[in-house]
């Protein structure tokens, strides 16, 4: 312990400490560049990702003509998932809508469907779905048979449901249904962008952390200065901590911008602490800059390094579920989410945020967040020294 | 049309003696497909959920069955006397089935019988998802096992077009292919063009013989054609790894993207003729060609619910056009009549863009 106040102390670190908190105070560019950009990021992402599916556009053929099929049209159309498109006379013209794109749904209302539902034969509509995104088919499907459901209970409440009842022989060994009701925690409103705000924060602190630490890594390189660096009594441990000290202050001053503005403009709730949220972000701030520290020591320039950020951040971002959720990856990609700090720190935000689980039950997540940060780190300090051969 | 020729070539040479420039331009938009063609998906299958059987009846039994047996879920074990609130606070499941003491007995005596689904709501999306399949295997219980037998008066047949067993890839992996196809070849093209102004070698394009015209041409004719290469490596992946085919006339697809590669090829001359400096030129191509196609064209959620305020910008947005007709020729098959418009589009943004780098180029001159 008593060490590691020394090392912190000594007169070598406190010197470099002032050199890089020099050069940086002088990069208006970057740190403009870490406040601003991010911020616009972090809104800009929010409000494009959204996944709702709402207003899906539908082509209606009604081949009844009836007060009974108009019911289940405006049925249909009246909730905020389906939004009338038009009417079509026959498939051929509702199927080239939808290969055009023009309607996302179609229902196809039989010619018999108000004469037998009259007579209490049950009837079946035909509904179409475009389902090229398997996502909205799959949530306009729910859509669909929850509107029909209902739909039903109208009809059965109308009375006409009476003559249905009829038909199934009324026994008394007749078996009771289960009803399944749901409730939504934590975010009743199903507000889209509290998933994604979360998620998008995580991918910005370790996409603009590798960079910055790339950059201003490698900027030491190509002005030739990092001769003398070595040359000088201080040891590579030394350097490396001094110039990762000011790159964690200015991300830290961001994370502080972006969780303001998680706040302020997509009012997401803060369940948990907030200690834990901020000791999560600096963990993962500092995962992002290992990463970055570990490109430049491969690379000759800010260019080379840009290059090089290209192969790595696809693997990161992709392999994350920042912004989709992560059972969905494919199991071979699992081993690479398992040590993701993109996914690790957007569990945390997300379960302290908006769930307000606190460290009792997230530990397992900072754990894997300190090792790829430690791992990170010495790797870089462990190549500084041969990246000059 | 010999010097467009022997610009061309040169540039060829150049870029197969770059390693690092063709594993941008070959290597690096295959994994990318690969990758994120099959780790993008918002239908998420095998959810763990926790249940709570408080019954603990045969019956009850069955129905847990039901939800084990479904694609979509996933039973963890969770203790009866814990609240559920503790599995999703600590992140083991995403949603939890509480079904009541009683609930076999209700069943048998035929009475309704109340069942809770707890959703972690936190993703939306994915709760949207659980609710519907939940509804979905419960539905499919009460008719085997319970008196769900009750006719309904209206039936829904849902038909899946297009993408029948709606697998995420199939849509996905077109969409990835035009990320690709807008991202590397312009990249590559504004690289050499920044090159040459920031080692000055352009001054030794200026004092020869050749016109500007003639310079941009074959300049453009290179990245088309290292498009052309990129296409057919993406495609061969599409047709294998993501099974998908072309539903209908490919004439469409096919002309689309000869305009698409000459497109997005002109967008990153007009770039790196503009910007001599190779890393800031790069930064201007990640801007326009990722994250405008990546966000503002329907690659992952449909541009319907980008705000008003924003939405408008995709109509400029040349990778919107071009998703829609490779989605339109590899799932619906619709063809010249549904997509013409856009490949004229795509046609026109191109040559404005050619223009535009004629325009910055046609002098020949340094500027002052």
């Amino acid at each position: 312990m008593k060490k590691l106040a020394q090392f912190f102390l000594s007169y070598r670190l406190r010197a470099l400490l002032r050199k890089e908190f020099a050069q940086m105070r002088r990069d208006r560019r970057l740190i403009m560049s870490l406040c601003v950009f991010p911020t616009m990021q972090l809104l800009l992402f929010t409000l494009v990702l959204n996944a709702t599916v709402s207003n899906l556009k539908l082509g209606i053929i009604d081949d009844s003509r009836t007060p009974e099929s108009r019911g289940l049209t405006s049925t249909l159309t009246e909730s905020k998932s389906f939004k009338l498109a038009g009417y079509y006379y026959s498939t051929e013209k509702l199927g080239d809508a939808i290969s055009r794109g023009d309607v996302d749904a179609g229902v196809i209302i039989p010619f018999t469907y108000a004469k037998d539902l009259q007579r209490g034969h049950p009837v079946t509509v035909q509904l179409l779905l475009n389902a090229m995104n398997a996502n909205t088919a799959a949530i306009a499907q729910g859509y669909a048979e929850g509107v029909i459901g209902t739909y039903n209970a109208t009809l059965e409440q109308g009375g006409l449901h009476a003559k249905f009842l009829q038909i199934p022989v009324s026994d008394i060994s007749r078996r009771g249904v289960a009803r399944l009701s749901g409730a939504y925690l934590y975010n009743p409103g199903l507000v889209a962008s509290w998933f994604v705000v979360t998620g998008i924060f995580g991918l910005l602190l370790v996409m603009n952390g590798a960079m910055v630490a790339s950059t201003s890594m490698v900027k030491e390189r190509e002005a030739g200065t990092i001769e003398q660096l070595l040359m000088s009594p201080a040891g590579t441990y030394e350097i490396i901590v001094a110039k990762i000290a000011p790159l964690f202050l200015v991300l830290f001053v961001m994370v502080a911008f972006a969780i303001t503005l998680i706040k302020i403009a997509f009012d997401v709730p803060f369940q948990g602490s907030i200690f834990t949220l901020l000791s999560g972000s600096a963990l993962c701030v500092l995962a992002g800059i290992g990463i970055g520290t570990v490109i430049a020591t491969f690379t000759h320039s800010a260019f080379q390094a840009q290059l090089t950020s290209f192969f790595v951040n696809p693997l990161f971002t992709t392999a994350s579920g920042a912004i989709t959720p992560a059972e969905a990856i494919p199991n071979w990609l699992q081993p690479l989410v398992k040590i993701n700090p993109i996914r690790h720190f957007s569990v945390i935000a997300r379960s302290s945020m908006i769930k307000g689980s606190g460290l009792e039950t997230l530990w397992p997540n900072f754990l894997v967040l300190s090792i790829f940060a430690f791992i990170m780190v010495s790797a870089s300090v462990w190549r500084f020294r041969k990246q000059l051969s | 049309m010999r010097r467009i020729l022997a610009q061309t070539r040169k540039e060829l040479t150049q870029l197969v003696r770059d390693k690092m420039a063709l594993a941008l331009a070959l290597v690096l938009p295959c994994t990318q497909l690969i990758l994120m063609g099959s780790a993008i998906s918002l239908t998420v299958a095998d959810l763990p959920i926790a249940v709570q059987d408080l019954d603990d009846s045969p019956t009850s039994r069955t129905l847990i069955d039901a939800f084990r047996h479904s694609n979509t879920f996933r039973i963890v074990p969770f203790a009866v006397d814990r609240q559920p609130e503790t599995a999703f606070t600590s992140n083991l499941a995403r949603a939890a089935l509480i079904i009541p003491a009683r609930f076999g007995r209700d069943i048998a005596r035929g009475v309704t019988s109340p069942v809770q689904m707890l959703i972690d709501a936190s993703d939306s999306n994915t709760a949207r998802l659980v609710s519907g399949y939940a509804a979905e295997v419960t539905a499919a219980w009460n008719a085997d096992h319970g008196g769900g037998a009750r006719v309904a008066p209206v039936q829904a047949a849902i038909r899946f077009w297009y993408n029948p067993g709606r697998s995420s890839k199939r849509f996905y992996g077109p969409g990835i292919f035009v990320l690709g196809l807008s991202l590397f070849p312009p990249l590559l093209a504004s690289l050499a063009s920044a090159k040459e102004g920031e080692q000055k070698t352009i001054l030794q394009v200026y004092v020869s013989s050749i016109s500007a015209h003639e310079f941009l041409l074959g300049k453009i004719l290179t990245f088309v054609l290292v498009s052309f290469c990129e296409c057919l490596l993406l495609l061969t992946l599409l047709f294998t790894y993501f099974g998908l085919n072309f539903a209908g006339d490919p004439t469409c697809f096919i002309v689309a993207t000869i305009f698409y590669a000459f497109c997005v090829c002109s967008f990153g001359t007009l770039i790196g003729s503009a910007i001599p400096n190779q890393q800031v030129a790069m930064q201007m191509v990640m801007l326009g060609g990722f994250l405008l196609v990546f966000m503002l064209s329907g690659l992952i959620y449909p541009i319907q619910n980008v705000p008003i305020q924003i939405r408008w910008l995709s109509n400029f947005i040349w990778g919107r056009y071009y998703i829609d007709i490779v989605r339109d020729a590899l799932l619906e098959g619709g063809g010249w009549p549904a997509q013409w418009w856009k490949v004229v589009i795509i046609a026109f943004t191109g040559s404005v863009f050619y223009t535009m780098s004629w325009r910055n180029m046609r002098r020949m001159q340094l500027k002052a």
